[in-house]
């Protein structure tokens, strides 16, 4: 269970958020959507205790999130941040297995486990083939899936990702989205941030709606997404059809 | 651990024994083994045991830095054991307390430097370009008190701050020794919690990691190490910035590997101090010019290789 009160959150003299509070639905894929430096960006990393907070707590598991070890909280949550630097010369396998670590300590550093674990994220990402590959070597899409397969070794039960499909051309795009869908079908709770709103209206099960700091709406896309909602938050004239493929609400600009 | 860095670790190792064998069998006379093994044994022990701690030194300060450049003369280190040591030196303290001295000189200096890169969280440009100013400044230090000082005690400083092993032996290199045995299991979880903390900052966190407090610990061992052997044995740290480069190298990790950076640092001295005592013998040269004369074409020699492949 993952969820914020209050918070509030800046960078030097200018609050980000201010006092916002958030409940993240469990075992469901979460979308956060907004215009840029709507702190939407803020507001994951906020969860994913990468920044702290001025104001109000992070509540992971029902528990400030700040009281808890960073290594038992990463054992609840993985995080992809959104460039995450490629260490050169490591392979594939070894860059996944770097998710083991907070079950590991610099005494008893492998186990069976831990073999298992990283196998099945290999497996779970459709990395498997590329075990032996350095990461540096990689295509952008392959180098993502391999970032997921490591937060997947982690196995958490939540997963938040800042942009993941930033960078990559329409077909890797999807083939993200549709990963993340899996693994919440698998009974993880997702949460994402994307600039897409279709992708979003698409994929989402609850998408908060961000502007300025604010959280202008949360809910299923189809009761939260309308051109009302697109005026109000990204200030484009828009049609909201349905999508021919999958019925979620499609945003045509005018 | 890695079969090729198992390997290159195993090659290493058979190196620098047998150049601790050739150092304690080669000198001026022709020696019995056990005679030559009580005369020349101690030096030879104390430029592995210095060459250790360079290289671990270099090692984690590269690794904390993710700078290959960053060494214990870039961040300061050096200049400030070297300063306190001219001063000690001129000032005609005794020589049992250059070596402490040099090593308060060193440990400060380095402070200032990590003051200077807490703020980056140890990585990159401040920390380093910090110790840069710092180095710079200091070495003006040791030139004014070089021209100023007395012409006889300039030249026991120059020496010094050549790095030289002469004269040296168990009673340097047993503390040496014993910081080194003492600091193991340090450097195994230093080289564990950088297998994370190397990473950056936002996914080393999600891994659960306290990236920047890990670095200060890594980098604060390293500059302990590298701030004892300078104190001990002078200014030869080309061998801190040579030893890990040649070892990342060689094993191919993706940062500088540890334990081999310290086989590889101890084998280049004991090396450049036999060459030191050989070369132009009866004269003996500084073993910091050596290792530096040898080091810098080796490393010169593995980046074109890298080029290539």
């Amino acid at each position: 269970m993952l969820a914020a009160q209050g918070l509030t959150v800046g960078y030097e003299a200018r609050d980000v958020l201010a006092g916002l509070d958030v409940t993240i639905p469990e075992g469901k894929f979460t979308v956060i959507i907004g215009p840029n430096a709507c702190g939407k960006s803020t507001l994951l990393r906020s969860l994913a205790r990468l920044l702290k907070p001025r104001g109000g707590t992070v509540l992971l598991d029902g528990v400030p999130v700040d009281g808890q070890s960073p290594r038992h909280v990463a054992t609840r949550m993985a995080v992809l941040p959104q460039t995450p630097l490629v260490p050169e010369g490591v392979t594939v396998a070894e860059l996944v297995g770097r998710g083991r670590s907070p079950y590991q300590r610099w005494y008893r550093q492998w186990t069976i486990a831990d073999t298992e674990a990283v196998a099945s994220a290999m497996r779970s990402a459709d990395v498997t083939e590329l075990a032996d590959r350095p990461v540096a070597a990689l295509s952008g899409g392959q180098r993502q899936r391999v970032w997921i397969a490591m937060t997947l070794a982690q196995q958490t039960p939540i997963l938040l990702l800042d942009e993941p499909t930033t960078y990559l051309d329409p077909a890797h795009q999807l083939e993200i989205l549709t990963l993340l869908g899996r693994l919440r079908d698998e009974g993880k709770t997702v949460v994402a941030v994307l600039h897409d709103l279709n992708q979003a209206a698409r994929y989402a099960d609850h998408v908060i709606a961000m502007r300025d700091g604010q959280i202008v709406e949360a809910g299923a896309p189809r009761d939260v997404i309308d051109a009302g909602l697109v005026a109000s938050v990204f200030g484009m004239d828009c049609v909201v059809v349905p999508c021919p493929v999958s019925g979620a609400p499609l945003v045509v600009p005018l | 651990m890695k079969l090729r860095y198992a390997g290159w670790l195993v090659a290493a190792g058979a190196v620098l024994a047998g150049a601790m064998a050739l150092s304690v069998s080669v000198g001026e006379a022709d020696l019995p083994w056990s005679l030559a093994l009580d005369l020349r044994l101690p030096r030879t022990a104390l430029a592995a045991v210095s060459g250790a701690l360079f290289g671990i030194g270099g090692a984690l300060i590269q690794s904390v830095t993710r700078n290959p450049l960053a060494s214990p003369d870039v961040i300061g280190v050096t200049q400030g054991a070297g300063l306190a040591a001219v001063i000690a030196v001129t000032a005609g303290l005794p020589y049992a307390l250059v070596a402490p001295t040099a090593l308060a000189g060193g440990l400060l200096a380095a402070a200032v430097a990590f003051l200077l890169g807490a703020r980056s969280g140890f990585t990159a440009n401040r920390f380093v370009l910090g110790g840069v100013a710092i180095a710079f400044a200091l070495r003006a230090g040791i030139e004014i008190t070089l021209t100023t000082a007395d012409a006889i005690d300039a030249q026991r400083a120059q020496i010094w701050l050549l790095g030289s092993l002469n004269g040296l032996g168990w009673a340097e290199a047993t503390p040496l020794a014993i910081t080194l045995v003492v600091a193991l299991p340090l450097l195994a979880m230093a080289a564990w919690a950088l297998r994370t903390s190397a990473l950056d900052d936002d996914t080393a966190r999600g891994l659960g990691a306290r990236p920047v407090g890990v670095r200060a610990a890594a980098g604060a061992l390293g500059v302990v190490m590298a701030a004892l052997a300078t104190a001990t044995v002078g200014a030869v740290d080309f061998v801190a910035l040579v030893a890990p480069q040649t070892a990342q190298r060689l094993a191919r990790t993706e940062r500088p590997p540890i334990a081999l950076a310290g086989v590889v640092g101890a084998a280049l001295v004991v090396v450049a101090d036999l060459v030191a005592r050989r070369l132009l013998a009866p004269t003996q040269l500084p073993v910091g010019v050596v290792t530096a004369a040898i080091g810098g074409p080796f490393l010169i020699f593995l980046l074109l290789r890298a080029r290539r492949a």
